[in-house]
């Protein structure tokens, strides 16, 4: 079986779940687009429901078909997407990662005022922020996509496009024309692009 | 004391702590450390000693009981534990000594839960 490349992005619930649950879906459609088997996982463990609440959404990567589609759960994530940047505080959010991994956060803080809240930053091998909320600054929220419900406002509007835009960057896993078929914010998910920045570490 | 309940199996409850029918049971005094709220948080409110009037309307209209009032000191102690940042007391205050700051900007107050919430 080739190598399953597992993506775990932490947000909050119904503030920024909608926003969360819009990287996944579009991180899965621009790697399908590319002809990588992929799946995208909103939360079953944790209370989406509830405000503020951390809540993870899942991503998984491969070349070939994944089997395992019953494991709603990603126990060794690669790369690690943070939504919101006081969840750095709040849960140890590298939790399962081996050394070598990637840490993309939202913020317009610095790499290090946000690695001195994490104490397990020598598993990093690639830090990256990007100020998603200053590039566009909406947090669209919607409640029907949970559950089993549809979107019915469009996916890639708020703060999941630039993003997007960024995990293309510091990834290499997807390409930037498939996000801007995807994407409503084209212009944001540019920005994001563009704008992120990467730090290597060890 | 031990009861049998249908379906259930037996429930051994220890005399001196058997409670009679209708009776008022008292409330927990102490804090659950099982159940940490403060990862919720965005904001934290920071209080102005000297604008605040002891006026307990924080402590009154908080829904999670983290605004405690120390008689000998005459101050109001935050709870950092199980405040979720909710903003009830920034807005309730009547003097306006309470205001919001980015949780962020404080190395203090970091737990990491095992679980998500």
């Amino acid at each position: 079986m080739a190598k399953v490349h597992e993506i775990t992005v932490w947000t909050r619930g119904v503030t920024m779940d909608k926003e969360g649950r819009d990287v996944i879906n579009i991180f899965a459609k621009a790697a399908q687009m590319d002809g990588k088997h992929a799946q995208a996982f909103d939360n079953y463990e944790d209370l989406p429901d509830r405000v503020l609440v951390t809540v993870r959404k899942y991503v998984r990567l491969s070349d070939e078909e994944i089997e395992h589609k019953y494991i709603y759960h990603n126990e060794n994530p690669e790369v690690v997407v943070i939504v919101e940047p006081t969840i750095v505080k709040g849960i140890d959010i590298l939790r399962g990662m081996k050394k070598g991994g990637t840490l993309i956060i939202n913020t317009n803080r610095s790499i290090d005022d946000m690695l001195k809240f994490i104490p397990n930053a020598d598993l990093l091998a690639t830090v990256a922020t990007v100020d998603a909320d200053g590039i566009t600054g909406v947090r669209t929220v919607d409640f029907s996509g949970s559950e089993g419900g549809v979107d019915t406002s469009g996916i890639g509007k708020g703060v999941a496009a630039p993003i997007c835009g960024a995990m293309a960057r510091v990834t290499g896993w997807i390409k930037k024309e498939n996000l801007a078929e995807i994407v409503g914010d084209v212009s944001g998910m540019e920005r994001g692009y563009s704008e992120v920045k990467i730090k290597k570490l060890g | 004391m031990a009861k049998e309940l249908p379906g259930y199996g037996t429930i051994n409850v220890p005399k001196d702590r058997a409670v009679p029918f209708g009776a008022v049971t008292p409330a927990p005094v102490c804090t659950q450390d099982l159940f940490q709220t403060s990862n919720w948080r965005i904001v934290r409110p920071v209080k102005d000693d000297e604008k605040c009037t002891r006026c307990l309307i924080c402590y009154m209209s908080c829904p999670d009981a983290c605004w405690i009032y120390q008689e000998e000191q005459d101050l109001m102690e935050w709870v950092a534990g199980f405040c979720k940042g909710c903003q009830i007391c920034i807005n309730e205050c009547p003097t306006g000594a309470l205001t919001a700051v980015a949780e962020l900007d404080f190395p203090d107050g970091v737990i990491r839960l095992d679980k998500p919430f």
